[in-house]
């Protein structure tokens, strides 16, 4: 891995529907304007977005921490929630275990988590249930298409 | 990049520095620095919030003159259907397009079979899109160049079909140069536009392809001229002598387009920037799902609203309701001419669109890095009032200014008081002396 060149970690509050998709956002605005490509960076966006709705959905609280290095961007999101029972599961896409409330606020489609595995070049999911979720993704910046 | 990449310019004679565009500008192009204001061309989106603001005249619309047209040996104006608001409601189309051609016209082209292919390569478009979602309409000049600078991410839902007035071009060079013999290049075909942005989608269109229109006059530069011709000789309609097109003058819907045959519930019209932008964030934060198609005009009020237009917004989209009320439904030949054409013709752009290089891409990413972390310092020491005294409009400009070595952090007020004194030397020919004013 080539030297990081910036690191920001982020609070992400559980149950908050309002200010969801907020640190996504602020990700969004700091790569752009860092010229990043917009094949890469909506790649990052869309991993962050869904990364962030997961914890905001499932979990009381969780960090997410954006790395960038010279050739990749680095999520880590570590959260404090119920923890993924059967990873195999939810990864297929449309298995859900969203409220209908989640639902009517337009998430938990059952496709967060084979969104993040196709727009990341590496994703990594350790997770222990009743204690927590922690996800790793790695984004390469050179050109995708 | 330059200045002229833009559609309109800034006069510095007439620039007293006043700010009021660099407080206006909504991605923060403008910088006032010794009272002259000044573009930052790759942030400029051509939305003309400085046109609008500007009380000395310092900024210009770029259009082109009459004179210019000479060349061209047989004039052809297509008229956006926002110029038919801006009359009389007494006033119909006919009488507009006839004053056309007495003010030199040769041609007034009726464009309502283009605006109903592109509703239709557009349906079609959006129906057969794999995604991703939602599609975003590109006739608005001003949302295109949005997307390009500050949602580079978006550039692909930009749908790639030219707009109706493109077509318009293609089509009327097409026909009158059979009719008249005439090559395609003796043949102008100008836009009467509502606004400078469409001016500057001709002059240098975002996808860097080319454009079919050879240049646009705004309403505003012939408004007197047309209504001094039409209060002259009312009526005396000949709608055959108009010529080209399809016999329409407008569409059963609002001007420039809009799309009644969508779905409503997966189709949003947005209309005014700031409503753009709030939809477009929550686009890219992912949070609006299952609307397949945007129809953006940044103006509010879409293409009557625009800002070189004369009529009040609200008397003109009435005046319009009625143009379009009293249409009657389209005739058997109109549709046939549209299934004709729409088997016939491509509608897509000539280059792909590109998100809009950003100054200093070229810096290795260490470089821009180490400059957005210098950016974050400076900020520290800024006192957050956006007073705008340093010349950008915002604290958050003038670090990043410092930090890419555009300006130096000093010019902030709260850093230099000497700041302040030549501040006062340049603005002193419009203020009284305070001293003088105390006695």
């Amino acid at each position: 891995m080539s030297a990081e060149l910036l690191r920001e970690c982020y609070e992400i509050q559980g149950g908050n529907f309002d200010t969801a998709g907020e640190i996504s956002g602020e990700i969004k605005t700091i790569l752009r304007d860092l010229g990043i490509d917009a094949v890469s960076l909506r790649r990052v966006v869309v991993v962050a977005f869904e990364a962030e709705m997961n914890v905001v959905m499932y979990a009381r609280r969780g960090t997410l921490t954006l790395i960038l290095t010279d050739e990749e961007v680095n999520l880590e999101i570590l959260d404090e929630g119920p923890g993924i029972p059967d990873l195999e599961l939810a990864f297929q896409e449309g298995f859900t275990t969203a409220s209908d409330e989640m639902r009517e606020f337009g998430f938990g489609f059952g496709m967060g988590l084979p969104n993040m595995k196709k727009n990341s070049d590496e994703l990594k999911i350790e997770t222990e249930v009743g204690k927590g979720t922690s996800v790793f993704a790695r984004i390469r910046l050179d050109a995708h298409e | 990049m330059n200045e002229l990449t833009h559609g309109f310019r800034i006069i510095p004679e007439k620039c007293d520095g006043c700010m009021a565009c660099m407080r206006a500008c909504p991605t923060r192009a403008i910088r006032v620095k010794k009272g002259l204001a000044r573009v930052i061309p790759e942030l400029c989106i051509d939305c003309g919030s400085c046109l609008g603001v500007c009380a000395t005249g310092a900024i210009t619309a770029t259009t082109i003159t009459f004179a210019e047209l000479d060349r061209f040996k047989f004039k052809v104006a297509v008229a956006s259907p926002a110029l038919f608001t801006q009359f009389g409601m007494k006033d119909t189309p006919v009488q507009v397009g006839q004053a056309l051609l007495a003010l030199g016209f040769d041609a007034v082209w009726k464009y309502a079979v283009d605006i109903e292919l592109i509703d239709r390569a557009i349906r079609d478009y959006v129906q057969k899109s794999p995604g991703p979602f939602p599609l975003i309409s590109n006739s608005c000049p001003v949302v295109v160049r949005l997307v390009q600078v500050a949602y580079p991410t978006m550039v692909g839902q930009l749908i790639p079909l030219e707009a109706p007035r493109e077509i318009a071009g293609r089509e009327l060079k097409r026909h009158y140069s059979r009719m008249l013999g005439l090559e395609p290049e003796d043949i102008a075909a100008i836009y009467i536009t509502p606004c400078q942005a469409k001016t500057i989608s001709i002059l240098h269109p975002a996808e860097r392809g080319g454009s079919y229109l050879d240049g646009a006059v705004g309403i505003s530069q012939i408004y007197n001229d047309l209504l001094a011709i039409m209060r002259k000789s009312p009526g005396g309609a000949d709608a055959e002598k108009l010529g080209g097109g399809s016999g329409e003058w407008f569409l059963s819907r609002a001007p420039e387009g809009e799309f009644p045959n969508l779905s409503r519930e997966h189709y949003l019209p947005l209309q005014g920037l700031s409503d753009i932008t709030k939809v477009f964030d929550d686009i890219e934060k992912g949070k609006i799902r299952n609307v397949e198609f945007l129809e953006c005009h940044a103006c509010q009020g879409a293409c009557i609203g625009g800002n070189l237009t004369i009529e009040n917004l609200y008397v003109a989209r009435s005046k319009n309701l009625r143009l379009v009320s009293s249409r009657s439904d389209s005739s058997s030949e109109f549709l046939r001419e549209v299934d004709r054409r729409f088997a016939d013709e491509d509608f897509s752009l000539r280059a792909p669109l590109k998100p809009r290089d950003s100054e200093g891409k070229d810096l290795e990413l260490r470089k821009r890095v180490e400059r957005k972390k210098q950016a974050v310092e400076f900020l520290k020491a800024l006192p957050m009032l956006n007073c705008g005294l340093c010349g950008a409009p915002t604290c958050r400009s003038h670090a990043e200014d410092a930090a890419m070595g555009r300006d130096k952090i000093e010019e902030c007020v709260f850093l230099s008081q000497d700041r302040i004194h030549s501040l006062r030397d340049i603005y002193k020919k419009r203020c009284p002396e305070p001293d003088r004013r105390a006695r």
